[in-house]
């Protein structure tokens, strides 16, 4: 066993001071390489400003589970306690009942928060981004609920065919560094 | 030379070829195999809701319509002489009953409501502040601002007093003619029977009545309240419901006015209609529904415009007649009782 420790000589260490410089000088390429070309990379969006919520997200995506998924923007919230992207337009009770409940998958959660706000959230393993709540949230309430696709899900097809099939022209390339167009700054 | 029948072989197949190029298109345009429909479930559907029976009608439209020009209408209000004072975009335009431009008040701030007094001064809620003109449109004073919180989305003038709805802080407050705070109204105050205002999106008007009691929407709540100038709350009536009588979505009525006899007009979103109830508020019956304000009943919205929220105002004038300002055709509809 040998107890000496090392030498270090000047021409191992510029050695080895080189390779480091050249390899962290690859590393930084290839991260500016990634980031341009992230940059220039285009990704499908919905605008909400133009989003009628027809319901043809639910229908038309290639995925057998649209891409698309309703999003909230608690920060334009009512947290009112008859909300109308919650509830049918004529609730037998307001209450939560599958009966009175208007998404059609059971999507939306409310929790009360004290009298007489509610939180609603989305549970995004149900929500199919019909838009139905979304139309009811826009027509009477702040238009806090809004759709938008999702990139976890979303194959970037060339031709979206919701995009194809949006009647409003709601569809748009995003840059893929900003993909998401949220309402109210932030979601 | 002449043309053999190769010729036309060639010429009859680059016809076939498009003819079959033609029609893949048309198949792959199609989607023949594709769902096309929204299934119903996904549908919104207001059918029930947008529904009204034309014997509860009891106002007709008058025939002229008028364009405000505006891109972005806002509010309006009614002289007793019958000028249609309309604000929008930057700007208050004043028409003749016939439609015709009398003068315009140009406005530096986006105008929000507005309010006449009986000494002709026009009263204009911008987001956070008041501005004050004459009646011959020169600015008299312009108002501290409310704060950053601020959403001013109505206004009354009542003898000397001046009411101002904020709906970013869910208060009323009460101001004299030279812009002299003289105290809030409708706070929360347990102690006096007031439960406070709910006030989920920027719609929250008031007017005040010939008994002198101030109307304040309670658009959360659904129904109307009435104060005295002294913040004590007198009465309230409304309620919640899909039904014709009641108030529906998550908060309506979102305008009101008032009319001669003490009766009410209100003006609701979402479902679009406008309706009549009693001094007392006793539902009376309609001016017009969504099929005729929107121009579908079962549809929430088809366009834009109408489906990211867009709420009418309304006014009415000293011989009953209800005017309505479509905030998507940036228009004004005069409604008259029937005989």
């Amino acid at each position: 066993m040998n107890d000496k420790p090392q030498q270090v000589t000047r021409r191992s260490f510029l050695t080895e001071t080189l390779w480091g410089t050249c390899l962290a000088g690859l590393g930084g390429l290839a991260g500016l390489v990634i980031a341009r070309s992230r940059k220039n990379r285009t990704l499908w969006q919905i605008d909400p400003a133009k989003c009628v919520a027809c319901g043809r997200c639910a229908t038309h995506c290639v995925l057998q589970e649209s891409a698309v998924k309703c999003v909230h923007a608690f920060s334009m919230c009512g947290y009112c306690r008859i909300c109308f992207g919650f509830f049918e337009p004529q609730p037998h009770a307001l209450d939560e009942g599958a009966e009175n409940q208007l998404c059609p998958m059971g999507a939306i959660r409310r929790r009360f928060v004290e009298e007489p706000y509610y939180e609603y959230t989305i549970d995004e393993q149900l929500c199919i981004g019909c838009g139905k709540c979304v139309k009811g949230c826009n027509a009477f309430g702040n238009g806090s609920l809004h759709l938008q696709v999702r990139h976890d899900r979303c194959v970037n097809c060339n031709v979206c065919s919701i995009g194809d099939a949006c009647p409003s022209g709601a569809f748009r390339r995003v840059p893929a560094d900003q993909p998401y167009l949220f309402k109210g700054g932030h979601s | 030379m002449t043309k053999g029948p190769m010729d036309n072989r060639i010429v009859v197949g680059i016809i076939l070829a498009a003819a079959v190029g033609a029609a893949v298109l048309a198949t792959l345009r199609l989607d023949l195999f594709g769902r096309r429909d929204v299934p119903a479930q996904y549908q919104y559907k207001l059918d029930q809701v947008a529904e009204v029976d034309p014997n509860l009608v009891l106002y007709h439209e008058l025939h002229q319509r008028i364009e405000t020009g505006f891109k972005q209408a806002r509010t309006l209000s009614v002289d007793p002489n019958g000028l249609i004072y309309v604000a929008g975009d930057s700007q208050i335009r004043v028409f003749d009953q016939v439609g015709k431009s009398v003068k315009a008040i140009d406005i530096p701030a986006r105008p929000q409501c507005l309010a006449l007094a009986e000494d002709g001064a026009v009263y204009v809620g911008t987001k956070d502040h008041v501005e004050v003109y004459d009646a011959a449109g020169q600015q008299t004073s312009v108002w501290p601002g409310l704060g950053p919180e601020a959403v001013i989305t109505g206004i009354a003038v009542w003898k000397d007093d001046v009411f101002v709805a904020d709906a970013g802080r869910r208060t009323v407050l009460r101001f004299d003619r030279q812009g002299q705070s003289l105290g809030r109204i409708g706070d929360k105050d347990p102690n006096r029977g007031i439960e406070g205002f709910v006030v989920p999106s920027p719609h929250f008007d008031l007017a005040v009545a010939q008994d002198g009691l101030l109307r304040v929407v309670n658009p959360g709540r659904h129904r109307i309240e009435a104060y005295t100038s002294n913040g004590q709350l007198e009465l309230s009536w409304g309620r919640f419901g899909s039904d014709i009588e009641g108030f529906t979505g998550c908060c309506n009525p979102v305008h009101l006015a008032i009319l001669p006899d003490g009766g009410f007009v209100t003006c609701e979103k979402g479902v679009v209609r406008v309706k009549v109830f009693g001094s007392d508020g006793r539902f009376v019956g309609v001016v017009a529904g969504p099929r005729q304000l929107i121009g579908s009943a079962g549809e929430v919205c088809q366009t834009v415009e109408q489906c990211q929220g867009s709420s009418f105002d309304v006014a009415t004038d000293k011989i009953g007649r209800v005017y309505v300002l479509d905030t998507i055709k940036n228009q004004v509809r005069i409604f008259e009782k029937k005989p």
